[in-house]
Formats: structure tokens, C-alpha cells, sequence
């Protein structure tokens, strides 16, 4: 039964016991929805959720474990010799699912009927010609060991798809009876239907924690296989980065960090005292009519993709800046693309963020304060100068450290703005790199996992991941204790 | 009822400080203040009573512009500080505002050190010559403010680390340092325990040697206990204006009586 009948299924089951458990525990109070101990709605929603939850993590659980149990099994039947190292046998074993899913196609087709497909030998029939004619392409011969362990693959995949089925209706069955049985006047339905919700909710703030986690962990995996191919120290300390993937590369940080520093820096040089300044007028002197259309506005720039402002850098900014300093001018520009292209663009971009955040906490100081000082007969702009803005101070931090850490992790404008070479230059106007454009032309192409220089990306992003998560844990810890001193 | 006692205190015939004439306040389409004439005197604690939404907070910002800072706010009729009227043209409202200070309801200090908090004022207007004439000008406040004694040894800490009693005596202390003539408080004891309110209530009255105060109240026997001159406010009326003496145990008009009494309200 395909997973999306039996998923089907389940949920059918889980709807008639909403309707059956709502009416069972009417009837056991005969009606008189007064006597019940929750509202009937409750009494059929456990019914429901005690079907669905078993049913469901059954099923989520089966179909996670059982690729990993055939695996296992499978790969055993591959023999040693031609097994160099973990990258082949992965090969093998994809070999071995496309002639499976072959196979699975070729009897639905009708081209090799079930006991066909099962009996089917190299020996005596052009396995590969066959596939060929139902629209599955394989690379070469297919071997006979890859054969045999596609259709070892192909019963055990449907025998546990049986056993699954069995298992989630056995389960959701279970639960069913489970909780019907149970319902009556006095079941607690809604507390233990708020319970459920509550894990609900507390299973999707855990998701997003254990993401984090896990992209840590994949980080780390891969830094760790990268520093034992690349002694740590020239990685950190090394000036030069010059990858090449023949081998020999020299792969120091130091530039690239240094090119994403320059441009964070331009960008919050930019973006900061703009960023402010917008917010102070808009929350402090803007009528009620300028902030509700001038707000809106300048978020409309935090929704523009960043590779739009990309190409504004590259077709717009980068030119300007070469009609003033370029060889026309001034002569200190060399090309379009610079620090000083990525960083102005990168600083517009970062103008809604800095104002938008700094507006909502501006507006967080109590108007008391406002007050007190206009009352003491300070003007408007010595009550913000030397009262709001003070106080809104860590807030307003935090908003800048929060765009810092942006500005570190943007990519697209880096890529269009300011060039791909790796420099330590104290010239705003030459091209230099950044480390996540490095990170991107490090992966893409035919990047060979083994080698440091297609790892050294990981490490990259290891060293920006831990460094952006520095400076938002300061940021939050400063917007923090911010909040606690008004509240 | 021991509170309701009538002191009887010696109202000099003192000098107008602020005369309000034909005051109308508007908020957008609500008439807030109808028609109101009041004199307040000079080196006197003035009262305003009333139920509350009556007017008189609102009337209280008039007589310092502070409802100047509400966009849909409009105020008719003539306010003379010493015969100046405050809404002319070539006033400022910011230079009024450092003559006639105002104490808020809730203890308002800026989340800086006791020591900023009074020196905010006298800095802006250039009131101090050096360092050591900014020292004496703040020990003078917080000495008039009654809470020299409690934060002498700590003026580097923070205003709002504070107890309600001690912030709103630091407010009363910051409103005093930039020298107004006229002191406006807007219910100030109101956020205040009982022993806080009696150490404000004798502040007000020490203040009363050197400024006028207008305070208004809820608090019938507050009003009772501080002020010489009261006047009672109904729906934006000015009901009734006098010597608080008379208002309390006299008053001419019926509605004063009904709300002293406690039958409106």
C-alpha cells in the first residue's frame, strides 16, 4: 500500500473516532453536555489524537529506520575486492537502488513480470538492454553481485512495506481503542488534549534547535577532516590564499577575513548613522501620516533580494564609483568592482534593518521619560539627544551587532561587488573577497570531498558560523538586560 | 475623621503669579476644559480637585505648554505668567517650560545617576558656571528636595535604583534645580506609600516659601492638608475657586459640596 493511502488511511480512522468519541461520551452523559467534564469537542479530539500520534510515529519512524536496516543488509552482499574506500561503496549501493527501481518500473510497465524480475540472471538476459527500453539508463553492464543485491533489495523493500502497513494500522487501531474506551463523562479529554498541544509546540521550538545543532555538527565533522589535512596555524595565520586544486594551495584566512571585515565595516559606516537617523525622525518628529507611509517603505528594502542589490552594485554603483575615482578621475580604481562598491551597496541594504530595530526600541522608552525632560524645559533634540537615545543605548547596540552579523554572512553583493581576489589591501577602491563568496567557489563545480581544498570550506564556515554567533549572543544579551529596565 | 482636620494656615495677600482668563482646551473633538478663569497666587500651594476626566491634569499642562507635545491638542483663551501671555507668538515654549517645572504622576527619573538627574536641568540652561558650581547647585536641590541625607554618599548611583518615595523626591529635586517660579504636580503622590506621601506633602509645603505649587490631587484631605487655595473642577468646569478653608468647610456651590462630601465622584 503506498505510504500516501496508508497515511490517508490513518487519518480516516482518526476522523471516525472524533465523531464516535464525541458520542460516546455524549451518550454516557446522556446528552446533557453539563455533566461532561470538557466540552464534547474535546471527548472526539483525544479519540483522534490517541489514533493519530501512534499511527504517525509508527509510520515517520519505519520509514526512517527501514532504508537504514536494507542498507545494511545489502551492502554486506556486496563483495570486498573493487572497494577502495567509503566514496565507492556509496557508489555501489546507488548502483544497486537504480537497477532495483529498474526493476520496479519494468513490472509495472508490464516488460518483465514479477516472477521475471525476481529470477532474472546476468548470465542470460542483457539486464541493461532491458532497463534501456522502459526509459531507466544505466552507466555500464550491470554487474551479477549488483544484480542479485538489487533484488535482495526489492523483496526486502516490499516486505517491510507490508510489515509497515500492518505496524501503523496496528497502531493506530490501538490507540483508537485505546481512547475510546476510556471516554466517558469523567475522562479529563481536555486537559490531555492540551497536553498534546503543549508537545506540539514544544516539539516545534525543539526543531529549530536541534537544526541548529545538527548544522554545528556537520561543521564540525568536516572542519575536524579538514584540519588534518591543513595544519591549523596556516589556516589561521596564513596570508595568502591561493587554492588550486591540483594541490601545493595555500589556504590562509587572514585575507578573506580581512575582505569581510572591510566591507562589514563600510557597510555598518553606511548603514548606522543612516539607519538612526531615520529612526529618530520616524519615531520622534514624523507625524502620524509620514510614519505610516514612510515605515512601511523602508522595510520594503529589507524584502529586496540581496542579489538585486548585487546588481545595482554591479550596474550602477561600481560605474559611478569609476567616473570619480577611477582612471578619469581620481586614479585610484582599478575596476568597478571594489570593497568600497560591495560596501556602500551591502550599507543600503542595512539601513532598514538598522532603523526598523532601532524605531521599536526607540519607541519602548516610556514617554514619561519624554516628558519629564520637555517638562524640565529641554527642546525636542536635547530630549533625545541626552535622554531617549540613552536610554534606547543597549537596544540600539543590539540592533547594530544584529546587522554587523548580517553584513559578515552576506554573500550575493560580496559576489557582484567587490570582485573574487583575495587581497590584504588597506585600499577601499580594489577588489578584495569575502569568506562566504570564497566558500561558494570553493563548492561549486567538481568538488572532491577528500581534498583540503574543497574542506577548507567547511572550516570557512565553521570560523564565520562562530563568529556571527558571537556577536548576536552579545547582542541579545545587551537588548536583554536592555528590556530588564523598564519592565 | 482626624484627616479631615483644617489647619489653618496664613494666606498672605500675595501677588498673581498666573492668570488664566476664557481657557478652552479642545482634543480633537472633545471639549476637555470649558471656559475656565483662575488666578493662582504667588508663594502659595494652589489644589486642584475634581472627579477624574474632569479637566484638571489637563488644564494643570496648559499652564506650562506641555500639551503642546499632543499633536491633536488646541488651547483658546488668554494664560498670563506675570502678565505675559504664555501663548503668544514670541513665546518659547521651552524657555516657559524651564520657568513653570512640572512633577509627573509616577516617578519619572532618567535612568542616569542621581547626580545627572539634577544636574540635567541646570546643564541644559547653562546655569552653572564650573564644576564646583554644579556640586553646590545640586546639594541645594536635593537638599530642597528633603532627600539630601539619604543619597549624599551615592550620587553616583542610579536614579531608578531608588524607592517610589526617594525617585519622586529626586523629581521633585530635579524640577527645583533649574530655579522655577512656579511648580506644577501632576497628582505626584499618587504611585506613593503613606509615609512617602506624608515626607512629599511636607516638601510641598517647605516649597511653598520659595515658588507657587499647583498640585493636583484625588486625594480630598491631601488637598485639605497642603494647599491654601482650592479650586474644583466638574465635566471641564472651573465649579468653584477659593481659599481651601472656605471650599471645605463652605463651599458655595452644591456640586463642590456633593464631591466633598462623596456623593459625586
Amino acid at each position: 500500500m503506498p505510504v500516501l493511502w496508508l497515511f490517508i488511511l490513518v487519518l480516516a480512522l482518526g476522523l471516525i473516532g472524533f465523531v464516535l468519541g464525541r458520542a460516546r461520551a455524549l451518550k454516557d452523559a446522556q446528552g446533557d453536555i453539563r455533566l461532561l467534564h470538557s466540552l464534547p469537542s474535546y471527548y472526539g479530539s483525544n479519540v483522534l489524537l490517541a489514533t493519530l500520534i501512534p499511527g504517525f510515529a509508527v509510520l515517520v519512524l519505519w520509514l526512517i529506520v527501514q532504508p537504514m536496516v536494507i542498507h545494511g543488509q545489502v551492502a554486506g552482499m556486496i563483495p570486498e575486492r573493487g572497494l577502495t574506500d567509503y566514496g565507492s561503496l556509496n557508489l555501489a549501493m546507488s548502483d544497486v537502488r537504480r537497477v532495483a527501481d529498474g526493476l520496479d518500473i519494468a513490472v509495472e510497465q508490464g516488460a518483465l513480470s514479477a516472477e521475471q524480475a525476481r529470477d532474472i540472471r546476468t548470465e542470460f538476459t542483457d539486464i541493461r538492454g532491458r532497463l534501456g527500453e522502459v526509459g531507466v539508463a544505466l552507466g555500464s553492464n550491470v554487474q551479477p553481485y549488483v544484480l542479485q543485491a538489487a533484488q535482495t533489495y526489492r523483496t526486502m523493500n516490499a516486505t517491510g512495506h507490508w510489515l509497515m502497513t500492518g505496524a501503523v494500522l496496528a497502531a493506530a487501531i490501538a490507540g483508537f481503542a485505546v481512547a475510546f474506551l476510556r471516554t466517558g463523562k469523567d475522562l479529563r479529554a481536555r486537559n490531555s488534549v492540551e497536553r498534546v498541544i503543549l508537545m506540539l509546540l514544544l516539539s516545534a521550538a525543539s526543531i529549530a534547535i536541534l537544526t541548529t545543532v545538527g548544522i554545528v555538527l556537520s561543521l564540525i565533522f568536516n572542519t575536524i577532516e579538514f584540519f588534518k589535512l591543513y595544519p591549523a596555524t596556516d589556516f589561521f595565520f596564513g596570508t595568502t590564499w591561493a587554492p588550486s586544486f591540483g594541490g601545493g594551495s595555500e589556504l590562509g584566512i587572514l585575507p578573506l577575513f580581512w575582505g569581510t571585515f572591510y566591507v562589514s565595516l563600510i557597510a555598518l559606516v553606511v548603514a548606522v548613522p543612516i539607519g538612526l537617523f531615520a529612526a529618530v525622525y520616524l519615531s520622534e518628529y514624523a507625524g502620524p501620516k509620514v510614519r505610516a507611509i514612510a515605515k512601511p517603505l523602508l522595510e520594503v528594502l529589507a524584502g529586496i533580494p540581496t542579489i538585486v542589490y548585487g546588481l545595482f552594485a554591479l550596474l550602477t554603483v561600481g560605474p559611478l564609483l569609476m567616473s570619480v575615482f577611477g582612471d578619469g578621475g581620481l586614479g585610484w580604481m582599478q575596476g568597478g568592482r571594489s570593497v568600497m562598491t560591495a560596501g556602500l551597496v551591502m550599507g543600503v541594504m542595512l539601513i532598514p534593518f538598522v532603523s526598523s530595530l532601532s524605531d521599536d526600541i526607540i519607541n519602548a522608552v516610556p514617554q514619561a521619560m519624554r516628558d519629564g525632560s520637555l517638562g524640565l524645559g529641554a527642546t525636542k533634540s536635547e530630549t533625545v539627544k541626552q535622554v531617549v537615545l540613552p536610554a534606547a543605548l543597549p537596544g540600539i547596540v543590539g540592533a547594530i551587532l544584529l546587522a554587523a552579523s548580517r553584513a559578515i554572512g552576506e554573500t550575493m553583493i560580496v559576489v557582484l561587488g567587490a570582485g573574487a581576489a583575495a587581497k590584504l589591501n588597506m585600499n577601499p577602491f580594489e577588489a578584495m573577497t569575502t569568506v562566504t563568496t570564497r566558500i561558494v567557489s570553493q563548492l561549486t563545480g567538481d568538488a572532491d570531498f577528500s581534498s583540503p581544498e574543497a574542506l577548507v570550506a567547511f572550516a570557512l564556515g565553521m570560523t564565520l558560523f562562530v563568529i556571527t554567533l558571537g556577536l548576536n549572543i552579545v547582542a541579545l544579551v545587551i537588548v536583554r538586560k536592555y528590556r530588564e529596565q523598564y519592565d | 475623621m482626624n484627616d479631615m482636620r483644617i489647619v489653618r494656615k496664613d494666606v498672605d495677600m500675595n501677588d498673581t503669579k498666573i492668570s488664566a482668563k476664557g481657557v478652552q482646551v479642545f482634543y480633537g473633538d472633545t471639549h476637555a476644559i470649558k471656559d475656565v478663569d483662575v488666578e493662582i497666587l504667588d508663594k502659595t500651594v494652589t489644589a486642584f480637585i475634581g472627579p477624574s476626566g474632569c479637566g484638571k491634569s489637563t488644564f494643570l499642562r496648559c499652564l506650562n505648554r506641555m500639551n503642546d507635545t499632543i499633536d491633536i491638542c488646541r488651547v483658546e483663551g488668554n494664560i498670563l505668567l506675570d502678565g505675559e501671555d504664555i501663548y503668544d507668538k514670541r513665546v518659547d515654549p521651552v524657555q516657559l517650560r524651564a520657568k513653570v517645572g512640572m512633577v509627573f504622576q509616577r516617578p519619572n527619573p532618567f535612568p542616569k545617576s542621581i547626580y545627572d538627574n539634577i544636574a540635567y536641568g541646570p546643564r541644559i540652561h547653562g546655569l552653572a558656571k564650573n564644576k564646583a558650581d554644579l556640586d553646590e547647585i545640586v546639594e541645594k536641590a536635593l537638599r530642597r528636595g528633603a532627600i539630601w541625607d539619604e543619597v549624599k554618599d551615592r550620587l553616583d548611583a542610579p536614579g531608578t535604583g531608588l524607592s517610589g518615595g526617594q525617585q519622586q523626591r529626586l523629581c521633585i529635586a530635579r524640577a527645583v534645580a533649574t530655579e522655577p517660579e512656579v511648580l506644577l504636580m501632576d497628582e505626584p503622590c499618587s504611585a506613593l506609600d503613606p509615609i512617602a506621601t506624608l515626607q512629599v506633602e511636607e516638601l510641598i509645603d517647605e516649597l511653598r516659601e520659595n515658588f507657587s505649587v499647583v498640585i493636583v490631587t484625588h486625594s480630598m484631605q491631601q488637598a485639605a492638608r497642603v494647599s491654601q487655595k482650592t479650586a474644583f473642577f466638574h465635566l471641564g468646569n472651573l465649579v468653584e475657586y477659593g481659599d481651601t478653608e472656605q471650599i471645605f468647610t463652605n463651599p458655595k456651590d452644591e456640586r463642590t459640596e456633593s464631591y466633598i462630601t462623596g456623593r459625586i465622584g
